[in-house]
């Protein structure tokens, strides 16, 4: 069975955020909150490197162990989704996280926290698919629709990379036959416990 | 001197010792299902879990473009 995975080739992500603008269009993920954003590594010194970075939905997600109300679970393709019914915005899963992915909107002015919410791979959520309910709560069900999330999809550079695990290492594979290994699948060992050997 | 005694008294007190041991017994009552239930973890059911991913023609010209 096919495992969904992100891989950000930093040697092409050109830190131009289309994949944040489209994630959040795509979504309409409320002020705030950026379910994807782009970090840049060394920042104006020799090696800089940008990576577009979200949850990568982990093996083992270190959310799911953490959660006091078990609000999270993993579907069939590995993508991990939770329930904002069951979320009570305690913010264990943020601090367990180690992308930095669970974000939390601004309730009130008094700092309290709101549902947790985190890129869903573009595949909804418990509700049924491609329904309102779910499009309200968790954003587009592009999976459901037969599409890979739009953040790849819109990337200029192709340097994001989702889909089936195994044919997108294939594909960063070719790629460093090409050009050489350069700075290898970011967060991969972390998500995924595993690197990609060349 | 005689010492004025409430007759009233006692029957209050009788009163309110049993409307303690009442609600005590009430909030036992309540609290032991909640209590007693085994803890869960929150389980989606298969149609949620099921897998949604599809080799559609989409999904196949986005691996063929990340090829160039």
């Amino acid at each position: 069975m096919a495992r969904m995975k992100f891989l950000c080739d930093a040697d092409r992500c050109i830190e131009c955020n289309a994949c944040v603008t489209a994630c959040k269009n795509a979504n309409e993920v409320p002020w705030g909150i950026n379910r994807r954003r782009v970090i840049t590594i060394n920042d104006g010194k020799p090696g800089e490197r940008s990576i577009s970075m979200a949850c990568m939905h982990c093996t083992d997600p270190p959310c799911k162990a953490v959660c006091p109300v078990d609000c999270f679970y993993q579907t069939d393709d590995g993508v991990v989704l939770h329930s904002k019914d069951l979320c009570i915005g305690c913010g264990y899963c943020f601090y367990a996280c180690p992308f930095g992915a669970p974000q939390y909107p601004r309730t009130s002015n008094f700092g309290s926290r709101g549902k947790m919410d985190k890129c869903t791979y573009c595949s909804g959520g418990p509700e049924a698919d491609l329904s309102t309910a779910e499009f309200i709560k968790y954003g587009a069900n592009r999976l459901a629709q037969g599409k890979l999330p739009l953040c790849a999809e819109m990337c200029s550079t192709k340097a994001l990379l989702a889909g089936d695990g195994e044919i997108i290492v294939q594909i960063y594979k070719e790629r460093v036959v090409k050009r050489g290994y350069g700075s290898g699948a970011w967060g991969w060992k972390t998500a995924y416990n595993e690197t990609i050997a060349t | 001197m005689q010492r004025k005694t409430n007759e009233k008294a006692p029957e209050r007190r009788n009163f309110l010792r049993a409307a303690g041991t009442v609600s005590t017994l009430a909030v036992a009552a309540l609290a032991s299902p909640l209590m007693a239930r085994k803890a869960e973890a929150y389980d989606p059911g298969q149609e949620e879990t099921k897998a949604r991913y599809r080799v559609t023609v989409d999904v196949k010209a986005f691996y063929r473009t990340n090829r160039y």
